[in-house]
């Protein structure tokens, strides 16, 4: 009983990390628990948007264990294995070492490659400037400002920064990109190639679980959601500021 | 035909969130689908006289529906579908013009467009969680009738 309890919470650490909502989260853990055998009386879940708590009743004593955790980063395919994973276990096609395998499996899928991930943040950046409205050219411009924001994101803020300072010079940086590009002649609408070049830091996991996890009534993860979101977006804010302020008035304040 | 491109441009948008955020890769053109739409429809419905607040609204609504029966169709978590096709409603826009025009001092009209965002942002708030509010079975209850 002890492994079946310690199997859930596994599941349940990996779903949490990949960001998942709250009660996909507690589902999953109870789907595993009633499938191999522990009822509602023997175990108790307590699940956090940072961390997880579970206890319970077994033959040999209590059992009990905290997990933290930290989004790093949406890995919606592990979402995807567990879920399916759980459906074929209510099903009776898993056998609790089959299950663990099949975790350490999950848990182990790559992520895509680093340069696609990139490619694909400047293919973002490029899209939504010409959905605001940009030329071509400025849509080059958002693009290679995407393609030099992810490379900072990925190799330097997403390891050795906070989310405040990472968001922060991400957002400087790429309105300096569009910046530079925009005084050589490369783009004209700079608003539009600054709003491209940004896109790729909007939290959008964070605001969308956030909502979620509040219709759900999880109100404290889904405020920590919210909150983080919101926190990321001033940051972009203030990093796009920032760039102004000092072009306005160190660099001669010339008019946008 | 700026419509259309447009439509297009956001179903390239999703498609690369969608691969950030590590979606399967069999889930991109149903996502691409989705958020083309979304975006597709907001600006649709803005062209037609509504205010940015309600074609959001109505544009999040479609798109977490299209997102809830798509998810029941290939059996998986919603949240596949809803965040990338989210993205491209997200005032990420007036995020930036509110920055910029407090940086220009003109804070009349940063306040108007710090505004937006935030009526932008309910408006999809309220959009997710009405559709949400509808019970599982009757999604269900279609699959099952097909």
């Amino acid at each position: 009983m002890d492994e079946v309890l310690e199997t859930a919470v596994d599941a349940g650490h990996i779903l949490l990390e990949s960001g998942a909502e709250i009660f996909r989260v507690e589902e999953t853990m109870r789907r595993i628990c009633r499938y191999f055998g522990v009822d509602e009386s023997h175990e108790e879940f307590f699940v956090l948007a940072n961390g997880l708590f579970a206890t319970g009743t077994t033959e040999k004593g209590h059992f009990a264990k905290v997990k933290q955790s930290r989004v790093t980063g949406a890995r919606l395919s592990k979402v995807v294995a567990i879920n399916q994973m759980s459906r074929q276990i209510e099903q009776g096609k898993y056998t609790l070492p089959e299950v663990k395998r099949e975790l350490e499996r999950i848990r182990n899928i790559p992520e895509p490659p680093k340069w696609l991930q990139i490619l694909s943040a400047g293919l973002g950046s490029a899209a939504f400037c010409c959905m605001f409205g940009g030329g071509p050219v400025d849509c080059a411009a958002s693009f290679l400002a995407g393609l030099i924001l992810y490379t900072f994101v990925l190799y330097v803020s997403a390891p050795h920064m906070s989310k405040i300072s990472g968001n922060l010079l991400g957002g400087a940086l790429a309105t300096v990109v569009c910046l530079l590009c925009y005084k050589v002649g490369f783009g004209r609408d700079l608003g539009h190639m600054i709003i491209g070049g940004i896109i790729p830091l909007v939290p959008g996991l964070a605001f969308t679980n956030g909502i979620r996890d509040i219709a759900d009534g999880d109100y404290i993860s889904g405020a920590v959601r919210l909150l983080d979101a919101l926190l990321v977006f001033l940051c972009i804010a203030v990093g796009v500021g920032m760039v102004f302020t000092v072009y306005r008035h160190i660099l001669g304040g010339v008019p946008l | 035909m700026t419509l259309f491109i447009h439509f297009l441009a956001a179903a390239v948008g999703t498609v690369a969130f969608a691969l950030i955020f590590d979606v399967p890769r069999r889930f991109y053109p149903l996502c691409a689908l989705i958020g083309g739409l979304g975006f597709f429809l907001a600006e649709l419905l803005m062209r037609l006289g509504l205010s940015q607040t309600e074609a959001t609204f109505l544009a999040t609504m479609v798109v977490t529906l299209t997102s809830r029966v798509s998810a029941v169709w290939q059996k998986c978590p919603v949240t596949v579908f809803l965040i990338s096709g989210i993205i491209p409603l997200v005032p990420g826009a007036g995020v930036y013009w509110t920055a910029y025009y407090l940086i220009m001092n003109n804070t009349a009209e940063a306040l108007t467009r710090g505004f937006t965002a935030v009526r932008v942002a309910v408006a999809i708030v309220l959009g997710i969680v009405l559709i949400l509010e509808i019970p599982n079975r009757v999604f269900a209850g279609r699959k099952r009738a097909k």
